[in-house]
C-alpha cells in the first residue's frame, strides 16, 4: 500500500495566535513566520539543505516584504539557494500552499517542502483615501515650486476634509481613510461584508443567535480545556516578545476560561443591527499568527529517518456563490473525498474553520442535507452527517482566532496530532473562503 | 628579476598602469627591496613619456598593507632607521613631484605606508568593499607615520581627522574616506579600473595638471578649529585625551601630536619631514614599540595555528552551536556566535532565563545599531541566528554545544551525559567552566574524545581570550575544531592543559590574594588600584577586578587552590571575614568599592576596613613594593605552571592569554616579556626579601631559582 511518492508530513509547529492589537501587535508577519518555522526545523531536527521550497500563505501582503515566503524562509536560517514563493487563497492560503507542495512530491518533481502561512493582522496598513492619493501623485510629478503651491494647498484642504471625516465617523465620506482589513474584509464581487454574509446563512438556514452563542461556547471550553491539558501548547512554539524578551507566550490568548451564554448574550449584533444574529462574541476575532508544516516523499522521509504523523490523501477546491461563501467546505469536501477515494462516513475527525458559528452549522446542516445535496452539489443525496463530538474537539476559529493566511495549516496542524493522539486513521481539514470558496484536505494517520 | 614583476608599468595609450603584485607573498608590503624597485619605477615615469599614472594592486583584497613589520623588527641602531625613513620619504616626495597626475585606485586594505603613498598621490580613487580600509595604524605599534604621513595627512583632511586617524591608529572604510577628503571618489569594485583611466583622461584633455589637495573647512566650528587659535585647543585636547587613556604610558601618540603641532602649515616640506623622521625614530627605538610589536606578532602567531601542534589536523565545519545556560556568560556566548554567523539555540530551565538571554544580545546589538554600526537588516538577521528552547529539540543539527551552566561537578557531569545522548555523535561538548577539572568532567561524555574546555572571559563580547582545555582524552581533532571555532567568533585562543584555574586564573589568584595581603598591613584600597592603573598600567587594579569577579568566588577559588597547591597559597585574614559581610563585588553593589544602580563603580567604600576587622588604613609600604609582590607572585606561579606543570607550551603564550585575557599592559610585552626585561635574578632576590618577611608564599620557586642561577630568560 505504501508507495515510495506519497506525501507526507513530518510535523507542523505554530506560533500562539494572538488577538490583533494585543500581545503580537508589534511583531512583522515574517517574525510570526520565523518564529514557526525555525521551531519546526529544530523540532524535526532537519537539515535546512534538504529544503528544496519553501510556500507560505499569506493575504495582508507587508508593503516592506511583498515575497513574505523568501523572506521568512532567509530569517529561519532556510540556504539562500533554496527559493520560496507567496501564495494568496484568501481564507485558504495556508491550505493553497500545502496543496501546491503536495502536487510537487506528488509528482516527483520534489521531495522536502515547507509550506505554512504566516499573518499579522494588526500590522494590515491604512491607507490614503483616493481623492487625497490623487493629489500626492500630482505632487510627486509636479514640477518647481510654481507647480507644487498650488497642490500642497489642495492638499491642505482635502486634509482638513479627512479630518471632519474622521471627527463624525463617517466611513462612507470620499475623504475618510481606507482601512485595509475592512476592505479585504468586503466581498469585492457583491460588495458585502463577510459577517453579512453569515448573517444571510444563519436567516436561510434558522439558526438562532442562542444556537450560535451556545456553539461560541463549547469552542471556547473546548480551547480552554485542550491548552490545560497541553494538546494546544503541544503544537505552539514558544514565543519571546521583543524587544524585551520579558515575557514568552507559550498559549494562544483568545480562549476565555468561563465563557457563558450571559456574558455573549450581552454583546449587540455587528452588522445587522436590527435583525441580525452576528455578534463579535460568535465570530472569530481577527489574529496575528503563523503555521508551517514540513513535507516529504515517503521515500525522502525513510531515507532521513523521519517519522511522518500523516499522509495527504486528497484536497480539492471549489467555488459558489461569493454572498454565501461561509458554506464553501460543503462544496469543496466532496472533491477532496473523492480524491482520496473516501466519504465522509470514513472522517473520524474534522476541522472546520470557525469563521462564524452560524457558517460553521449552517455547513453542518447543508452537509446533511439530501435536497441540498442535489439541487447543489449535483449528488445523488446528502454528502453525510458532521457529528458535534468528532467536530473541532479542540475548539476553534471562534476561541483560538482566524489569522487568515495561516488557518488553513493550523487546521492540519491540529487535526493530524488529534488523529495521532485517538489513534484514528482519517480526518478531514476544510474552510470557508471568502470570495466564495471552498477548500478541503483529507489526511491519513502514518502508523 | 622577481622584483621587477613585483612592480610594473602596463602602458594603456598614454596612460601608465603600475600594478602592484608582490611576488611570493600574499599582500603588498613595503620592504627595502620594493621601495627600491618603486623608486625605479617612479624613475622610469618621470623619463617617459606617460601623460598620466594610476597605481593598483592585484591583489585580491589587499593594496598595500603597509611596511614590513619584519623589517622593522629586525632594524636595532638609529642609523637603519634613519636610512630606511628617509629613503621612505624621499621616494614618496619623488612620487609627489612627478610632472605627470598621479591616481591611486584603492582596492582593499591600504594601511600605514600604503596610506602614506596614495596621500603622495594627486588623485584618491577607492572602492566601496568591505575589504577597502585606508588608514595610519602605526601608534598602535609604538611608532608613528613616517612617511610623510604626519605631514600630509592634516594639510588634506584636516587636524580633526587626522588625529581620529593618527592617534588611534584607525582604519576607515571607503565611504567615510571620502567623507574626510581622504578619498575623492568611491566606485564599484568591477570597474576601479574603467573609472581610473577614465579620470586620467579627463586629465590628460584638461591639460594633465597636478594637483595639491588642501583641506577647507566647512561650517563655522570646523573653521575655528583650523585657525591658529583653534589649532591650539585642538592639540591640547588631544594631549588630554591620549593622556586621560593611556597614563602616559604610550608615548607614540604623544609624539604624533607634537610632529604634527610643530610641522601643521610648515611652507618647507623638508624640514617638515626630518622633524617627523626624528620623531620616528625616537618612538621606534623606545621599549614599548618593541613590546607592542613583539604583541602584534603573538595575534599573528594564533591566525597561523591551529591549536595542535606536531600534526595536520583539520577543524570540523562549524554551522550551528548550542548554549546551556542563558546566563550572562551562556548569553555573551550566544551573541558572538550569532554576530560572527552562525546559528545558536540557547537551552535553558524556562523562558524567562532565555528571555535574558535574548535581551542581552538585543541590547549590545541595539548599541551598535544606535551608533550606526549596523542597519535595521543586520540587526535583524543577527537577532534571527538566536532561538531559545527548554527540551532539547534541535541539538541533532549542532555542530558543538557549549556548556555554560553552575559550576557544580555533579550536576555538569549529569547534563553533559544527557546533552551527548541527544547530539550527533560526531558532535562536540565543550565545557566554559572556569574553575573545575575538564578530565573529570569528561566522566560524563560517552565518548570524552569528543569532549574539552572552552573557557570564555567575562564579559564574553570585550574579552578577547579563549583558553581551550585539553582533558586527558580530549582528541586532537576536538581541540582544532574548538581553536577554530573561537577564531571564527574573533577570540585568540590559547590551548591549555587541564589544572586547577588552567592559566590565566592560576596566574591571577596570586595577585588578588596578595592584594588581600597589602590590605592586611595597613594599605589602603585605593593607594593600591591606582598604582596598579597609573604606573604599572593595568586595567583596573587588584580591588577592583576581584569586585568584578566576584569576592564570594574569589574566596571560594582560593580554597579550591589552597587545597590544591598547599603551602603557596595563603588567605590573608581578613580576606576570610569578607562572606560574614556579605560583601560580593559588583553583582550585589557591594564590595570594597560602592556602585551606582546602573553597576558602574565609584568611590571606595570606605565601611569595608571595619568589616574585615582593619583599622585605618595608613599606607606604610612603598607603592613599588605593592606592585612588586603582584607582579612577581604572577611570575612565580607562571615559573611552575609553565616550567614544571606545562599548562602552555611557551612563553608567548602566557603572554598573548595574559594580555588578552586580563588586560595585562600590552606596552609591556606581557607578563613574561616585562619579568625578562627586569630580569630573573632581580625577581628572585625581591621575592627573598618579601617572604623572609614572614610571607612563604612568596619564596621564590626552585624553576626561577635555577633561571636566576643560569641567567635564561622565559624566552630565549
Amino acid at each position: 500500500m505504501a508507495n515510495p511518492r506519497d506525501v507526507v508530513i513530518v510535523d507542523g509547529v505554530r506560533t500562539p495566535f494572538a488577538k490583533a492589537g494585543s500581545k503580537l501587535k508589534n511583531i512583522h508577519a515574517a517574525e510570526l513566520g520565523k518564529v514557526a518555522l525555525k521551531e519546526l526545523i529544530n523540532r524535526t531536527q532537519l537539515d535546512v539543505n534538504e529544503v528544496e521550497e519553501v510556500i507560505i500563505g499569506n493575504t495582508g501582503n507587508p508593503v516592506d516584504a511583498v515575497n513574505i515566503a523568501r523572506v521568512v524562509a532567509l530569517n529561519a536560517g532556510i540556504p539562500q539557494k533554496t527559493s520560496a514563493y507567496t501564495v494568496h487563497r484568501n481564507c485558504a492560503s495556508a491550505l493553497e500552499s500545502i496543496s501546491n507542495g503536495f502536487e510537487k512530491i506528488k509528482s516527483g518533481t520534489m521531495d522536502v517542502v515547507i509550506a505554512g502561512g504566516t499573518e499579522s493582522m494588526s500590522q494590515m496598513p491604512t491607507l490614503l483615501p483616493e481623492k487625497i492619493q490623487k493629489i500626492m501623485n500630482q505632487l510627486f510629478a509636479a514640477k518647481g515650486p510654481s507647480q507644487a503651491l498650488p497642490l500642497l494647498l489642495k492638499l491642505f484642504q482635502a486634509d482638513l476634509k479627512q479630518i471632519k471625516a474622521l471627527l463624525t465617523s463617517n466611513m462612507k465620506d470620499q475623504y475618510f481613510p481606507v482601512i485595509s482589513i475592512m476592505q479585504g474584509l468586503t466581498d469585492p464581487f457583491v460588495g458585502i461584508n463577510m459577517g453579512q454574509t453569515a448573517e444571510i446563512l444563519a436567516k436561510e438556514w434558522g439558526l438562532s443567535r442562542e444556537m450560535q452563542d451556545q456553539f461560541a461556547v463549547r469552542s471556547h471550553l473546548r480551547a480552554v480545556e485542550a491548552t490545560k491539558n497541553g494538546k494546544l501548547p503541544a503544537e505552539i512554539a514558544p514565543f519571546p516578545i521583543g524587544p524585551d524578551y520579558k515575557e514568552t507566550l507559550t498559549v494562544d490568548i483568545g480562549p476565555r476560561e468561563g465563557q457563558n451564554m450571559e456574558a455573549l448574550g450581552k454583546l449587540k449584533p455587528f452588522f445587522d443591527k436590527r435583525t441580525g444574529t452576528i455578534t463579535a462574541g460568535n465570530s472569530c476575532p481577527i489574529t496575528d499568527g503563523a503555521a508551517m508544516i514540513l513535507m516529504m516523499s515517503r521515500e525522502k522521509a525513510q531515507a532521513l529517518g523521519m517519522k511522518p504523523i500523516a499522509k495527504i490523501r486528497g484536497y480539492g477546491f471549489a467555488g459558489l456563490e461569493p454572498e454565501r461563501m461561509g458554506l464553501g467546505p460543503v462544496y469543496s469536501t466532496p472533491i477532496a473525498l473523492k480524491r482520496a477515494g473516501l466519504t465522509l462516513k470514513d472522517m473520524q475527525l474534522i476541522e472546520l474553520n470557525e469563521a462564524f458559528a452560524a457558517q460553521v452549522m449552517a455547513c453542518q446542516k447543508a452537509f446533511d442535507s439530501d435536497q441540498f445535496g442535489k439541487d447543489k452539489l449535483g449528488l445523488s443525496g446528502k454528502v453525510g452527517e458532521i457529528r458535534d463530538d468528532i467536530l473541532n474537539v479542540n475548539g476553534g476559529g471562534i476561541a483560538l482566532g482566524h489569522p487568515v493566511g495561516t488557518t488553513g495549516t493550523r487546521l492540519v496542524i491540529t487535526l493530524m496530532k488529534e488523529m495521532k493522539r485517538r489513534n484514528l486513521q482519517f480526518g478531514l481539514a476544510t474552510l470557508c473562503i471568502g470570495g466564495g470558496q471552498g477548500g478541503s484536505m483529507v489526511l491519513e494517520a502514518e502508523a | 628579476m622577481s622584483i621587477q614583476e613585483s612592480i610594473r608599468i602596463i602602458p594603456h595609450g598614454d596612460i601608465a598602469v603600475v600594478e602592484f603584485d608582490m611576488v611570493g607573498e600574499k599582500v603588498n608590503k613595503l620592504n627595502t627591496p620594493m621601495m627600491t624597485r618603486l623608486r625605479e619605477v617612479i624613475g622610469e615615469l618621470r623619463k617617459s613619456t606617460f601623460k598620466a599614472a594610476i597605481f593598483k594592486s592585484n591583489k585580491p583584497k589587499i593594496f598595500i598593507a603597509g611596511a614590513d613589520i619584519d623589517e622593522i623588527k629586525s632594524m636595532n641602531s638609529k642609523e637603519q632607521f634613519e636610512k630606511a625613513v628617509l629613503a621612505g620619504q624621499e621616494i614618496f616626495n619623488e612620487l609627489e613631484d612627478l610632472p605627470i597626475p598621479t591616481i591611486a585606485a584603492v582596492h582593499g586594505a591600504c594601511a600605514g605606508g600604503g596610506c602614506e603613498f596614495i596621500m603622495a598621490c594627486d588623485y584618491r580613487m577607492a572602492t566601496d568593499d568591505n575589504s577597502t580600509k585606508i588608514g595610519l595604524p602605526e601608534t598602535k605599534l609604538g611608532i608613528i607615520p613616517g612617511f610623510g604621513g604626519c605631514v600630509r595627512m592634516p594639510r588634506m583632511i584636516g587636524l580633526a581627522n587626522a588625529f581620529d586617524i593618527i592617534l588611534a591608529g584607525k582604519l576607515v572604510p571607503a565611504k567615510k574616506a571620502e567623507k574626510m577628503g581622504l578619498i575623492d571618489q568611491v566606485v564599484y569594485p568591477t570597474i576601479l579600473q574603467e573609472q581610473a583611466l577614465k579620470m586620467a583622461q579627463e586629465l590628460i584633455q584638461k591639460g594633465s595638471k597636478k594637483r595639491k589637495k588642501i583641506f577647507e573647512p566647512q561650517g563655522l566650528m570646523p573653521k575655528f578649529l583650523e585657525s591658529i587659535v583653534g589649532r591650539q585647543v585642538v592639540y591640547s585636547q588631544a594631549k588630554k585625551g591620549v593622556l586621560q587613556l593611556t597614563h602616559g604610558h604610550y608615548p607614540a601618540p604623544l609624539k604624533a601630536i607634537q610632529v604634527i603641532s610643530r610641522t601643521y602649515g610648515m611652507s618647507d616640506r623638508n624640514r617638515a619631514l626630518q622633524i617627523e623622521r626624528e620623531a620616528f625614530i625616537e618612538a621606534a627605538a623606545t621599549d614599548v614599540s618593541r613590546n607592542l610589536i613583539h604583541v602584534y606578532y603573538l595575534t599573528e602567531m594564533v591566525k597561523k595555528q591551529t591549536g595542535v601542534t606536531g600534526r595536520e589536523v583539520k577543524a570540523n565545519d562549524v554551522h550551528s552551536i548550542g548554549i546551556l545556560g542563558a546566563g550572562t556568560m551562556g548569553g555573551g556566548i550566544a551573541f558572538i556566535a550569532a554576530d560572527k554567523g552562525l546559528e545558536a539555540r540557547m537551552k535553558d530551565i524556562n523562558f524567562d532565563a532565555i528571555g535574558k538571554g535574548l535581551k542581552h544580545a538585543s541590547d549590545l546589538w541595539g548599541k551598535s545599531l544606535k551608533k550606526k554600526r549596523i542597519n535595521k537588516y543586520e540587526f535583524q538577521q543577527k537577532m534571527d541566528r538566536i532561538t531559545g528552547t527548554v527540551d532539547y529539540s534541535g541539538f541533532k543539527i549542532l555542530d558543538v554545544v557549549v556548556e555554560a551552566i553552575v559550576e557544580d561537578m555533579e550536576i555538569k557531569k549529569k547534563v553533559i551525559a544527557e546533552t551527548a545522548k541527544n547530539m550527533r555523535p560526531d558532535a562536540i561538548i565543550a565545557t566554559n567552566t572556569s574553575s573545575l577539572s575538564v578530565t573529570e568532567m569528561a566522566q560524563g561524555h560517552p565518548k570524552p574524545e569528543y569532549f574539552a574546555g572552552m573557557h570564555f572571559f567575562n564579559p564574553v563580547d570585550k574579552m578577547p581570550l579563549v583558553e581551550v582545555i585539553r582533558g586527558e582524552k580530549t582528541s586532537d581533532e576536538t581541540i582544532a575544531t574548538i581553536f577554530e571555532l573561537s577564531k571564527r567568533l574573533g577570540k585568540m585562543p590559547v590551548v591549555v592543559k587541564d589544572g586547577p584555574g588552567f592559566l590565566v586564573n592560576r596566574l591571577l589568584l596570586p595577585y588578588m590574594a596578595e592584594a588581600a595581603f597589602l590590605l592586611q598591613e595597613g594599605m589602603s584600597i585605593e593607594k593600591v588600584d591606582q598604582a596598579y592603573v597609573k604606573d604599572f598600567g593595568m586595567p583596573m587594579g587588584p580591588f577592583a577586578l576581584m569586585d568584578e569577579v566576584g569576592l564570594d568566588v574569589c574566596l571560594k577559588v582560593l580554597k579550591i587552590f589552597k587545597k590544591a597547591f598547599g603551602s603557596r597559597v595563603e588567605i590573608a585574614p581578613c580576606m576570610e571575614k569578607l562572606e560574614k559581610s556579605g560583601r560580593m563585588g559588583k553583582k550585589n553593589s557591594k564590595g570594597f568599592y560602592k556602585y551606582d544602580e546602573r553597576g558602574k563603580r565609584q568611590e571606595v567604600d570606605s565601611t569595608v576596613y571595619a568589616d574585615l576587622g582593619l583599622s585605618t588604613p595608613t599606607d606604610p609600604l612603598a607603592l613599588k613594593e605593592c606592585i612588586e609582590r603582584g607582579i612577581f607572585a604572577m611570575v612565580n606561579e607562571c615559573s611552575l605552571a609553565l616550567l614544571e606543570d606545562q599548562i602552555v607550551q611557551s612563553a608567548h603564550e602566557v603572554d598573548l592569554a595574559m594580555i588578552m585575557g586580563t588586560g595585562f599592559p600590552p606596552f609591556r610585552g606581557g607578563l613574561l616579556k616585562y619579568a625578562d626585561s627586569v630580569g630573573s635574578q632581580y625577581i628572585v632576590d625581591q621575592l627573598e626579601v618579601y617572604s623572609s618577611k614572614g610571607a612563604s608564599r612568596l619564596k621564590p620557586s626552585t624553576p626561577l631559582r635555577n633561571m636566576a642561577k643560569t641567567q635564561r630568560k622565559f624566552y630565549n
